[in-house]
């Protein structure tokens, strides 16, 4: 079942030359958990055309999936009942975007702090990222993901 | 939903196998968690989770299956992973989770360190 919210990611390498990379894209997804695979499936696609893959793709299509698993559980939805998720190149690097319309709810204020399968979501995210950033405002959280397009890139850098 | 399928075995003895293949995500997490407690529940005590044919997996399951572990280690039980998808394997080591979870590649290993255990 296609939803117009999910623009299909093969369109993106029409008219790429060698070395190009697209420009930023961006999906609106419904804030729900079965959505999930979908969001997935897109990110993992998109990551490739940005000139993402192996090891390094995986990595970034969980840690993706965190912030977004983490908005959906406790963000708050846009206007119209979606979240963003936003891939583009910056060098050498992916940086991933993904913003609820609402105020960061810290760890530690959530409903339910001790719960056994919670809590671990920006550990995944730090481990498995270069870099993490939180920008927070009254009206949009937004969560920033930065990613080495391949395992060597990064491994040059240190 | 996404895709998941659990499968349980008994083995001889006490030993308990799960083998659980497709995405677990925050969506199915509480799938994988039922099927582990109700055989916790049940009163078995030494698990083989069985992750090879996991394609996709989150902190939410990993947090089903380290509640399983703390909930077994207070009454003597055990609980070990055995995983050769690379993949799978990778996200367990970046994450530094091989530290509280015992990874194994094969069910002989695996076997191998609960008969030295026991």
């Amino acid at each position: 079942m296609h939803s117009p919210l999910w623009p299909t990611p093969p369109k993106l390498s029409l008219g790429l030359r060698d070395g190009d990379h697209p420009g930023p894209v961006e999906i609106r997804l419904a804030a729900r958990s079965s959505e999930l695979g979908r969001m997935r499936a897109w990110v993992s696609e998109a990551a490739a055309l940005l000139g993402c893959d192996g090891k390094s793709r995986f990595e970034f299509v969980v840690a993706i999936n965190e912030a977004v698993t983490n908005a959906i559980r406790h963000g708050t939805p846009a206007d119209d009942g979606t979240i963003g998720v936003r891939l583009e190149s910056d060098g050498g690097a992916i940086v991933c975007s993904v913003c609820d319309g609402g105020p960061f709810v810290p760890p530690s204020q959530r409903s339910d702090p001790t719960s056994d399968v919670g809590g671990r979501g920006f550990a995944f995210m730090a481990a498995l990222t270069d870099e993490l950033e939180l920008v927070v405002n009254p009206g949009a959280t937004v969560v920033r993901l930065r990613k080495q397009r391949t395992a060597e890139a990064h491994a040059g850098d240190a | 939903m996404g895709y998941l399928e659990v499968n349980y075995q008994e083995i001889d003895g006490d030993v308990r196998i799960l083998r659980v293949a497709g995405d677990v995500d925050f969506d199915a997490a509480p799938q994988l968690k039922r099927h582990i407690m109700s055989r916790v529940d049940a009163g078995d005590r030494q698990f083989i989770v069985d992750l090879s044919a996991v394609e996709f997996i989150d902190s939410t399951a990993i947090g089903v299956l380290v509640g399983a572990l703390r909930r077994l280690d207070a009454n003597g039980g055990s609980l070990l992973v055995v995983c050769d998808n690379e993949d799978i394997r990778g996200i367990f080591e970046t994450v530094g989770l091989e530290h509280v979870i015992p990874l194994h590649r094969s069910h002989e290993d695996a076997f191998a360190a609960l008969a030295h255990a026991a």
